[in-house]
Order: structure tokens, then sequence, then C-alpha cells
């Protein structure tokens, strides 16, 4: 009757399944127009306010990561994204049904984490590119603009891109761990919102140590041209929030495979 | 051909499924009958891969469901009907179901058609009734056109005009040769629909065979009446015979129609009636799960 099932059919399937859902939909178009649309609001205010900014901080200002700043609250809505495509599942019990036509649980897990990381990738860097374009056109004339020709900056933007995505699978990853929608999504925005103030209850020399590992921080090492004090370096960030994002869908795969269903 | 082999499923605290023995044949309707929480969805889950077992082990034409190249040309499945993302289309379900195991899209429209939902295939599953939903989920369970079928109570939730189609439609899946395993804790639905019976109570099993044989091994009783009530009556305890009055006459356990009917030539009783009533597969449910009920009512009887 047909071929055997293997990983692309899974692929297939998982993005019939991505496309078709309005959660799916309604977090692609929240990612452009956050990224896109503070994006541009953000550049605007720094433009109209450029005047009465103070000496010092004109001379240390970024053109590039402010141009990407709506990437901050972007980031949010790729995670729950990720949280969404694996905890309906569970919420609906469709988890169920999945499993049954996919047995190798693993193959589940790799169709939707490379269905995710696909989408959320192209959407990412199409948004990262154009706010980072839009803003530049908003600085020019008033503000110091950067350049796509400068490999640095280049990279940023780039990195910007692949910061969402990885934040989109460290979602998948929550969302296989604990199943619910609810919980995933309060675990993601602790780790991007509250371990940040966690760490400013400790001693100064800890928190130069402990900042730069969170997930926040690392995302701003990726999308500067240069970078700011007792932080990593973009590519060294990439790393590690790649490790990261691999380190929580591998737990969650491995949860998979145990699980009773 | 689904073969179950001691197979024993264990939670924290309960034992779900407890050492359970059987095969579904094919060709013919199987019930799989048990009170509620008498482990049936469980075993389905443990066919299915679902559930890993604590020992022993579930194989579907020989195989360990996971091990299973193409699950759903050998296995169809409807565990929960209402299992289905509420925001999709019954189409876009099972297109992206079929796509998993490279089934076409043609066969989708085939199996929609089948189960008869096509007018409403391209409307958001959240808005379907149960029984749609339930046509939906044999709808995904046809769609690799397999030889095994697992229905885990298909019937909730239907209405008359569906319980008859439903009823209908598995035996010509069997007629097919296919095997269809159909769980309930209905037995007057499972009398109706299926040829085998496999009972379970706490995850045991507890017989299995065809209707015919479960109904023709249980005792029956006999309808007797005379005119004379008062001599038959005697004519019954000089016996000793066990039986309760009914309906102008008695039910009497212990004593086939032949031996009451000599029984009322010697006292010369004439009698009105003599009837012998076989136990309905439903009476037979009844008494062999009686002490394997999980939640009975009886127990609750003291403290009310």
């Amino acid at each position: 009757m047909s071929s055997r099932p293997n990983l692309g059919s899974v692929i297939h399937s998982e993005w019939i399944k991505f496309r078709t859902v309005r959660s799916s939909i309604t977090g692609v178009v929240l990612t452009l127009i956050l990224t896109i649309g503070l994006g541009a609001l953000i550049t605007s205010t720094i433009r109209s306010n450029w005047a009465s900014r103070p000496e010092l901080r004109r001379a240390v200002f970024d053109p590039v990561s402010t141009s990407l700043a709506g990437t901050l609250f972007a980031q949010f809505a790729v995670g729950v994204i990720g949280v969404l495509f694996i905890s309906a599942e569970y919420s609906t019990g469709s988890i169920r049904t999945s499993l049954a036509a996919v047995p190798k649980r693993l193959r589940l897990v790799a169709a939707k984490s490379i269905v995710l990381a696909f989408v959320i990738v192209i959407v990412a860097e199409v948004a990262c590119f154009i706010t980072f374009s839009i803003g530049q056109s908003i600085y020019s004339g008033v503000v110091p603009t950067a350049s796509l020709s400068n490999a640095s900056v280049f990279r940023s933007v780039l990195f910007a891109g692949l910061y969402l995505t990885m934040l989109s699978l460290i979602g998948l990853g929550l969302g296989l761990i604990l199943k619910q929608s609810a919980a995933s999504i309060s675990v993601f925005t602790s780790l991007l919102l509250i371990l940040p103030i966690i760490t400013l209850l400790l001693p100064q020399s800890w928190q130069n140590n402990i900042d730069r590992f969170e997930p926040s921080q690392l995302g701003q090492a990726m999308m500067s041209p240069s970078p700011a004090a007792f932080t990593f370096g973009a590519w060294t960030a990439l790393a590690i929030l790649a490790l990261y994002s691999a380190g929580i869908v591998a737990l969650g795969s491995a949860l998979l495979v145990r699980r009773d269903h | 051909m689904i073969s179950v082999e001691h197979l024993s499923k264990r939670f924290k605290k309960t034992v779900a499924v407890n050492d359970l023995t059987f095969d579904v044949r094919p060709g013919v309707v199987t019930g799989f009958l048990g009170p509620n929480g008498s482990g049936k969805s469980t075993t389905m889950r443990l066919l299915l891969g679902l559930d890993h077992p604590s020992s022993g082990h579930a194989t579907v034409n020989g195989q360990r469901y996971r091990d299973l190249a193409q699950p759903l040309h050998e296995v169809g499945a409807l565990l929960d009907a209402k299992a289905v993302h509420p925001g999709r289309s019954a189409r876009q379900h099972l297109r992206a179901l079929a796509a998993s195991n490279r089934i076409s899209p043609g066969r989708v429209d085939e199996v929609l058609d089948i189960t008869g939902i096509t007018a409403v295939a391209d409307k958001k599953v959240g808005t379907f009734s149960m029984g749609m939903s339930q046509r939906l989920g044999i709808a995904a369970a046809l769609l690799g056109d397999p030889g095994v079928l697992l229905f885990d109570e298909p019937v909730n939730g239907l209405d008359p005009e569906g319980i008859r189609w439903i009823r209908e439609f598995f035996r010509s899946l069997a007629n097919e040769g296919r095997t269809v395993f159909v769980s309930s804790h209905l037995m007057s639905e499972m009398a109706l629909t299926a040829e085998q019976i496999i009972v379970i109570g706490r995850g045991r099993l507890i017989t299995q065979g065809s209707v015919d044989d479960l109904t023709a091994g249980a005792k029956g009783v006999v309808y007797v009446r005379a005119r004379d009530s008062d001599a038959l009556e005697a004519a019954l305890k000089s016996q000793g015979a066990t039986f309760t009055a009914e309906s102008q006459g008695f039910i009497v356990e212990s004593l086939d129609a032949e031996a009451i009917g000599e029984l009322a030539l010697k006292a010369g009783i004439a009698l009105s009636s003599l009837t012998p009533q076989r136990a309905s597969l439903e009476e037979v449910f009844m008494d062999l799960t009686a002490g394997d009920v999980e939640y009975s009512a009886i127990k609750h009887g003291a403290n009310s």
C-alpha cells in the first residue's frame, strides 16, 4: 500500500499539526509583531530622545542590540509556541493517538523539534533582519547606525534569530517535562524574568559569575556586536544556550520514553 | 490476532492488570468485559505500547506494538473519542495522522465516507457531538486498513441509531477477516455485538468463551405456575427445592423442568405454565463479577 514510515513522514505529520492549530499561527504572528513593532517603537523613542541623552551614554550606545530589543518580548511568544506544541497534546489527550501512530517516541520528539526549530528560525530571522533594517533607517541622520556589511553586526542579527529559536526549543522541552501548559509557561517565564531577580540577592562577585549563565544574559551577549563586561563572547553564549535547550529537550525525551501514557 | 501472556501492570498502590492471558482471534467480534475499573483500558493501553507492562507481554500479529514498522497498517485503535485537538478540523486531524504512517490523503476521504462524516469533515472537532467524535475516532482507526481493531467503550454517548450502525459495522469488519476487540462494561450491549467474550474483574481473567457457551454453562431457572398454587408450593417444599414466588407462580432454581413436571404429575397438580428460563448474559456477568466489582453499592450500606 505504501512504503515504510520514517522520520520524514513524522515530520510531515507534525508540520500538518503545527499549521492547523490557531495557537501556532497566533504565536508566529505575535512573534513578528512584537519583534518588528516594538523594535520600531523603541528605536523611534531613542531617536526622539537622542538630543537629551547624556554624552557618556551616547558614547557606549549600541545601535544593533537596541534595534533588536523587540526580541525581549517576542521571546515569550516563541516559548509559548514551543510549550503548546506538546502540552496541547497532553491536555487534549491526543498524545495517545500520536504515540499509537508513532510508537518510536524519540522519533516523535525529533520530528517535533525539527518542525518547531525550522519554523521559528525562519520567522525569527525574518523578524530580526526586518527590525534591524527598520531600526537603522529610523536612527539614520540622528543616531549612529550600523551596517550588515560589518561581520559582527551581521552575526548579532543572525544570532538574535537563533536566540529565539533556542528559546522555543526550551519551551518544547519544558512542555515535555511538565506536560501542563500553565506550569510550563510559568517555568519558562521564571527562567527569563525571575532568575535575574534572584541573582540580584547574591553578593556582587557571585553575580558577576552567575548572571552571564542566565538565558537572557546569553541572549544579550549573542545579539551585541561587542561583548559587555562579565558576559560571554557571542559564540560561547550560543554554545551554552544550545546546550541548555538540548539538555532540556533530552530530559523531556527521556521522560517521554519512560512514562506510561 | 492479539496475544496477551501473563500480562501484569502494577501502579504505585494498585494492581491494574494481574497475570492476564488470552488470545483474540480474527474473524469474530470479541467483547472485552468487566466492571468499571477492572483493567480493560489499561490492557488496551498495554497492547498499544502506551503503558509499559510490569511483567508479561502483549503482542499483535506476533510482535510487540512498538516494534511494528507500520503501526496504523496493522492496528487501528479508538481509546478516547474526545482526545482530539478541538481546534483542528476532522480532515486535518486525519491528514496529520495519515501522514505519520505515509497514508495518502485519498484514504482520508475514504474513511470519512465510510464513517459518514464527510459533511462535517471541515468543521472544528471541538464542535462535534459525542456521536460524531466516535465516528471520527473510528475513521482514524480505519486509516491504515488494519487487520486488528481495538475499540475502548465505543458505544458510550451514541444514540440508538449510532449504536445499531456500530454493531453492524463491527460485524462487517469481523466478516472481512479482521480481529475486532471491543471493550465494554455493559454485558447487554456485548451480548448483541460480540460472539466471543473475555471477562475480567480486578485485572484478572474471570472467564472466556463464546456467548452461547457462557449462557449455556450458567444454571438456568424454571418458571412454574399452577392454578392450585398452595399444592404446588407444598410439593416443591417436599422435594426440598429452592424457589421464590413470582407473578402467581414460582421461580425454581434447584430442579429442572422435567423433574418439576414429574413432581406435579405424582402430586396430581395441573400445571398451567412450565417454562425453562435461560440466564441472560447480563445475569451471568453479574454473577461472575459480583466479587470483583471495585466499588460495590452493598459496601456502603452500613454507613448510610
